[in-house]
């Protein structure tokens, strides 16, 4: 009885070193270990299973006509050059560095000790994970569509969008992905914890891959259409250390002796702008533009006159 | 553990193959400690890999296997002498990790760290400097290094931290255990002298600190760390072997019924739920553990109309609004 694995193992090795496409019926032949191809086609299942199996690692499993064939036959073989992996030439010190570094951020889901067994393995254990960063399932087309500056198409809270894809970036726990948005005609940032379904990949180099940038994901009060707002927020000494560090020096205006800071915000959406000042509670104070301190005055004093509806007391 | 499958041990065997064929007969011990098996798991797979070859199988066309004194060579497999490519999701892996590692303040930028992330993401065809940024958590200048080295170096820290939940800013002498980043944050686990338990404290909410001259204390095995004052913000993280949860819910904390909109399903995503009811035209109720006021204060005071109180926290809302409103009467502050 010829193990699974054997066979696998077997069925590789042939399909590298065939010259042309091998028939099915010559691998059934070639290749110890399938049942025989009886009416039920059970060697046919065999080895449809296999060959997922091949394609799900990596192996690329190639379907060709086969030459010479009257009518003409399906064949199969592994191209040596697409199989084997280019050496990229590590050092041992570089080897271990990225060692160290799967094994300090545990990406969830994803092969990171695959990965490394290719390049070679390493004797060292990995210490406690430093972070954990998770992952979700469009993350690896998206980043082979970055690489490959392929376009994708996906939808985005209900409608569906062309996207350049750019960068995809991790930050405040979650993924971004920057592109050139085709159907708003100008850049834009996705949340990839709001894309639905499928990402669908275009041809490969179809756009220049942008210069090099620095800029992070968009705070949450950039991430709208509106018309741009200078917003003056006053954060008070409490908590101006938090706020500072959290937007950056350069959106200090001026630092007060009593230790509060006035701080200047681009506002392209209102309510997250609203819902990153009332994170602050009575520690902060919006001072202009007056259509913002307006908005949050509205909003504020008609949550201080709201009774939960389940709990209004009709008061005689 | 249960055995792998046959498609998971050929990942294996199609890396250690090549590598067993590029090394001049290396130690049964270095070639498990590479690619995590046991002496007897390798034996075993390399009994396997002596049975195989190609068609006729004639002794040279079988991959040759041959153990002797504790190493091993492989012959006469020529065609698996190079590893198979990295796959997608295994480049994702490894560079996204890479640049984590590289992004944390103070690693070096042209370090081996560097230098084999920009090798790799070569062959991968990526430029991991414009395609990929990945931030584990945002911490004050300095603060991460300082807590990482006290961590190492055993020394206790004294730390300005700013209580979210409760909307309080104490200081406070801790013992550091570890830093880890979750969830978009760093936090620092630590003994608490304050609290007089083990504590949890995120990094971007600690004001200054300072590593004080002594050494850290062992406070002796500690039952598990529960939040210091819960970023009621953190959804749990998904459990995952050696990676840790961010937040525990208590029994004795209160909960709180909230009907939410639609618009506020994002509340139901967000944040760990005790209960989920599904009602008319997208709207849910749901059950929340809150025990930190200042989180709920925030939350309500968020969701505005999109959510109302069914239970638990009563006029909660409308107190805060006015309080925060007093500043606002009767004109901006200069």
């Amino acid at each position: 009885m010829v193990s699974r694995l054997e066979r696998l193992l077997n069925l590789t090795a042939a399909l590298l070193t065939t010259t042309r496409p091998l028939t099915r019926d010559e691998i059934y032949e070639r290749v110890p270990g399938y049942p025989v191809d009886d009416a039920k086609g059970s060697a046919r299942r065999a080895f449809e299973r296999d060959k997922e199996s091949l394609r799900e690692m990596g192996i690329p499993v190639e379907t060709e006509e086969v030459p010479f064939t009257e009518p003409p036959l399906e064949g199969y073989r592994i191209p040596r050059d697409q199989y084997a992996l280019r050496d990229p030439g590590l050092e041992p010190d570089e080897l271990a560095a990225l060692h160290l570094a799967a094994a300090a951020v545990r990406i969830e889901g994803l092969r990171g000790t695959e990965a490394l067994w290719k390049l070679g393995g390493l004797p060292a254990k990995a210490d406690d994970a430093l972070a954990a960063i998770p992952t979700i399932p469009q993350l690896v087309p998206l980043f082979v569509a970055v690489g490959g500056r392929r376009p994708v198409s996906f939808t985005y809270r209900g409608e569906r969008r062309s996207v350049d894809p750019h960068r995809l970036s991790f930050t405040r726990g979650r993924w971004y992905l920057d592109g050139y948005d085709h159907d708003r005609g100008a850049a834009r940032q996705f949340r990839l914890d709001r894309l639905e379904g499928d990402v669908a990949l275009g041809e490969p180099d179809s756009f220049e891959r942008p210069a090099e940038h620095a800029n992070e994901a968009l705070p949450p009060w950039q991430m709208g259409d509106e018309a741009p707002l200078e917003a003056r927020v006053r954060i008070d000494a409490d908590l101006a250390g938090w706020g500072v560090d959290h937007l950056g020096p350069e959106a200090v205006r001026a630092r007060h002796p009593d230790g509060s800071v006035e701080v200047v915000l681009t506002v392209t959406n209102r309510d997250a702008f609203r819902s990153f000042v009332l994170g602050f509670l009575d520690h902060a104070e919006v001072l202009g533009p007056p259509e913002l301190r307006h908005d949050l005055v509205t909003w504020l004093t008609n949550l201080a006159a709201d009774q939960s509806p389940s709990h209004v007391v009709t008061a005689r | 553990m249960a055995r792998p499958s046959a498609p998971d041990r050929l990942r294996r065997l199609l890396a250690l193959v090549p590598w067993v064929v590029a090394h001049d007969g290396p130690t049964l011990e270095e070639v498990c400690a590479r690619f995590g098996l046991t002496q007897d798991e390798l034996v075993s797979e390399l009994d396997l890999v002596f049975l195989c070859g190609v068609h006729p199988f004639t002794p040279d066309s079988l991959i040759d296997v041959s153990v002797a004194d504790g190493r091993v060579w492989i012959r006469y497999a020529d065609y698996l002498e190079r590893p198979l490519r990295l796959t997608p999701d295994e480049g994702l892996a490894l560079v996204a990790a890479g640049a984590a590692v590289l992004a944390v303040p103070g690693a070096d930028p042209h370090g081996p760290l560097a230098r084999g992330l920009a090798k790799l993401a070569d062959v991968l065809g990526v430029d991991p400097a414009v395609d990929l940024d990945v931030t584990l958590g945002t911490a004050p200048a300095g603060v991460l290094e300082s807590l990482q080295e006290a961590v190492s170096a055993g020394r206790a820290v004294e730390i300005d931290y700013y209580t979210y939940g409760r909307d309080q800013r104490t200081r406070r002498v801790v013992e550091p255990h570890s830093v880890f980043g979750a969830e978009g944050h760093w936090y620092l686990e630590a003994w608490c002298h304050l609290a007089e338990a083990e504590r949890r404290f995120r990094l971007d909410r600690i004001g200054s600190l300072t590593v004080l001259d002594r050494a850290a204390l062992d406070p002796g095995p500690a039952a598990p760390p529960p939040e210091e004052r819960p970023p009621r913000g953190q959804a749990t993280s998904t459990s995952h072997a050696g990676v840790r949860r961010v937040f525990e819910p208590r029994p004795d904390d209160p909960r709180v019924v909230l009907d939410l909109e639609p618009r506020a399903r994002w509340v139901a995503e967000q944040y760990p739920l005790e209960r989920l009811e599904e009602r008319d035209g997208g709207r849910c109720r749901v059950v929340l553990v809150v025990s930190e006021r200042a989180w709920l204060e925030r939350l309500l005071l968020r969701l505005g109309p999109a959510a109302s109180v069914v239970e638990g926290a009563d006029g909660v809302a409308a107190a805060a609004a006015s309080r925060i409103l007093a500043a606002y009467r009767p004109a901006p502050r200069r």
